[in-house]
């Protein structure tokens, strides 16, 4: 009986040293990451899996370091739908609280996806302090924001490409064509939502007016438009060299089929987002060689041999999930998120919100976009040159179905195709 | 460019007449108002693409069995849920509306969007017409649409099953009293406008792509076509189709796009005003006269 006992007993104290002692039985909660967003739809499911990717990643490698010991990630999402049309704000904002309280994270990436979600989720992000880095929402009126009351709000960050480096693109893909090949009339055409509208309304006021373009025609269409063929018409009419297209709508990839089935002699360049992915050659019938895309950033659904990072990411995503990246916007900065944000918690030593905020305003990361850091705003920069800021990536679908980046410059793997009927005026 | 815009008029026309067609044909015959209609179209642009991608079956084999499947769950709708509450129609527009959006939003919910989910045209190549290309879906798009119409035409005039459809459509009582039984009329009617929106959904959609909230789209244009040109009267809608058709690219063209969507509404508002009963319609001509 006594043997039994002092047997029981010499067991007990060994289970208790194991878990005392070795590693991973005793092991610290996992750091939480939040992904509320629009799971539904195609960048929040990319963006969720580009998340999902690079914590395997960081936990492959032992996780980060927090005070004496490592820790490792774990990926908490909910599906916030603020991107499904006819979905309230304050529906989407339930879900943001929601992920918050029940699911205690640290922190949380991607966020919504309608600009006016973000707004007014920016109160309850701040109530909470969990830091967000967003890779939807684009206005930059939450830079304002943050700038105007930068302790209440120091908690919202943005590293995906916003409205004014959208602009900036399109106005230096703009220059760059002209600059190339002397065209100097652009025919607008956009979506007749407010960012699309403000958007081609800025770039006329600061760019086109200013440079010497001639804006022959500037059409808005309704979403849910499914025939462009009288803008198309007017554009032959009026001798526009240059369409610049601003389309998040599904049915704009229709606009691209009849400029191709109408010869429409013009080049079409801006952005519409159905042509960002690879997919986009056999959704549209192989009927989009020639138009040029804006993706937003380097590394979402397209990479340069020029940018490693890029192609490993994009890559690597094929590899883990068995299909390609289709959406322009927002994989490539969720991705970069999680590093942004393990890189920060490590170098704070702590999971406090406000320590992990002050690291990361002092971000200055080389990654997947280019180099990564935040400005005032909190917003990462974006520029021309990948080893100064991050960068966006405007393509050209070959009539082969490939594409090719032609510009900025520095990413640049080939120079631009016309359409066939419209020459150079400066050679 | 006038002669452009005459040409994608009669185009845009001929789409309209190809939505609204299904819609005011089982309205007409049983006089249900099928909210589920746009559903339908967009059931079986979905079902093509299934069978196509997930079973491999070659495109007509896929556009066929879309049809009859969408044919049959007209029917069973009928059967199983519009039978109870015929003739009453509050019950019947908010059954089908509500059919309607489950079917919509169940597609949404199993994550059935994405640019990737669209049909490829019946044939790949434009041709010049008058001076302006034309690719030739949108050429399909025409002939098939006369082609539905004549066939239709033929059908309601020429044999039994379709005289039978009019017998129903014009007194339904006196009908039954030579035997014609209205229940199986009423399901063929409701089956018949599926497959119509099925027909549309397979020539239409290869020049866009699919998703759920084009299904709502579809039936506010099918609405629109059958208030104007007057619900039942199928000379209204082909009326209504070009009127709304041409009014919509002229003002693309020489007004601005963003006013294409006020003329539309502006026209059924007008309409309305004037004559209630929609330009050849007849339902309540007797009402409005009193």
């Amino acid at each position: 009986m006594r043997t039994r006992t002092l047997f029981t007993a010499c067991m007990i104290q060994v289970i208790v040293l194991c878990f005392l002692f070795v590693p991973g039985l005793w092991a610290a909660d996992p750091i939480v990451i939040g992904v509320p967003t629009s799971t539904g739809f195609l960048e929040g499911k990319e963006c969720l899996k580009s998340v999902q990717m690079a914590v395997e990643e960081i936990n492959k490698k032992g996780g980060v370091k927090v005070g004496n010991e490592n820790r490792i990630f774990a990926v908490e999402s909910i599906d916030i739908r603020d991107a499904a049309p006819g979905v309230p704000v304050p529906e989407a904002l339930l879900g943001l609280e929601k992920i918050i309280l029940e699911k205690k994270p640290t922190a949380l990436v991607v966020g919504p996806f309608r600009s006016e979600a973000l707004m007014a989720g920016m109160d309850i992000i701040a109530k909470y302090k969990v830091p967000l880095i967003g890779t939807i929402a684009m206005s930059p009126a939450s830079e304002g924001k943050i700038k105007e009351n930068p302790e209440k709000y120091k908690y919202i960050f943005r590293s995906c490409l916003n409205a004014k480096y959208l602009v900036k693109y399109l106005a230096g893909t703009m220059g760059f064509i002209k600059a190339q090949y002397g065209f100097n009339k652009v025919y607008i055409v956009n979506q007749d939502v407010a960012w699309a509208r403000a958007t081609a309304d800025i770039v006329t006021k600061v760019y086109f007016a200013k440079a010497g373009w001639e804006v022959v025609g500037h059409e808005s269409f309704p979403t849910g438009t499914s025939d462009f063929s009288s803008a198309l018409m007017k554009v032959k009419a009026t001798g526009a060299q240059v369409i610049l297209p601003i389309f998040d709508m599904p049915q704009s990839g229709t606009l691209v089929k009849q400029w191709n089935s109408m010869k429409i002699p013009s080049l079409l360049a801006g952005f519409i987002s159905p042509l960002a992915g690879p997919g986009a050659w056999n959704t549209f019938d192989k009927k989009i060689g020639g138009a040029i895309n804006v993706n937003f950033e380097m590394g979402s659904a397209i990479s340069s041999d020029k940018m490693p990072l890029a192609k490993a990411f994009v890559e690597s995503y094929e590899k883990r999930w068995g299909s390609k990246l289709e959406a322009g916007h927002g994989p490539a900065p969720s991705y970069e998120s999680v590093y942004l944000l393990a890189e920060a918690i490590q170098r704070a030593n702590s999971l406090d919100a406000d320590a992990i905020v002050a690291e990361l305003e002092k971000t200055n990361r080389e990654g997947v976009m280019g180099r990564v850091q935040f400005d005032e705003g909190h917003q990462v920069v974006f520029d021309m040159d990948p080893d100064k800021s991050a960068v966006a990536a405007v393509f050209q679908w070959t009539e082969e179905g490939k594409r090719i980046i032609v510009f900025p410059t520095a990413v640049a793997e080939g120079k631009i195709e016309l359409p066939k009927g419209l020459t150079a005026i400066k050679q | 460019m006038f002669t452009g815009t005459l040409i994608y008029a009669l185009i845009n026309s001929v789409i309209l007449c190809l939505i609204a067609i299904g819609f005011n044909l089982t309205f007409g015959i049983s006089g249900i108002a099928n909210f589920a209609y746009g559903a339908f179209y967009i059931l079986s642009a979905y079902s093509t693409w299934i069978l196509m991608h997930s079973f491999n079956l070659p495109y007509f084999v896929s556009v066929m069995g879309s049809i009859i499947l969408t044919m049959v769950l007209g029917a069973l709708m009928y059967q199983l849920v519009l039978k109870r509450v015929r003739g009453q129609a509050i019950s019947e527009v908010i059954a089908t509306f509500g059919i309607g959006m489950a079917i919509l939003e169940l597609f949404r919910y199993l994550g059935f969007v994405g640019f990737e989910y669209n049909l490829p045209p019946f044939i790949d190549s434009s041709y010049m017409i008058l001076g302006t290309y034309v690719d030739m879906q949108r050429i399909l798009i025409v002939i098939i649409g006369i082609i539905l119409v004549l066939l239709l035409w033929v059908f309601t005039h020429n044999t039994s099953l379709g005289l039978a459809f009019r017998g129903i459509a014009q007194d339904e009582r006196t009908a039954l009293t030579f035997g014609i039984d209205s229940d199986k009329i009423a399901t063929l009617a409701v089956s018949l406008g599926a497959g119509f929106a099925a027909i549309a959904a397979t020539i239409i959609i290869p020049l866009g792509s699919i998703f759920p909230s084009e299904g709502y789209d579809v039936l506010i244009k099918a609405l629109a076509v059958c208030i104007i040109g007057g619900l039942g009267s199928t000379g209204g809608v082909i009326a209504a189709s070009f009127l709304i058709g041409f009014a919509e690219r002229f003002t693309d063209t020489y007004i601005g796009s963003h006013w294409t969507m006020i003329v539309s509404l502006a026209a059924i508002f007008i309409v309305l005003v004037v004559k209630p009963s929609g330009l050849f319609g007849k339902q309540k001509e007797l009402e409005e006269r009193i």
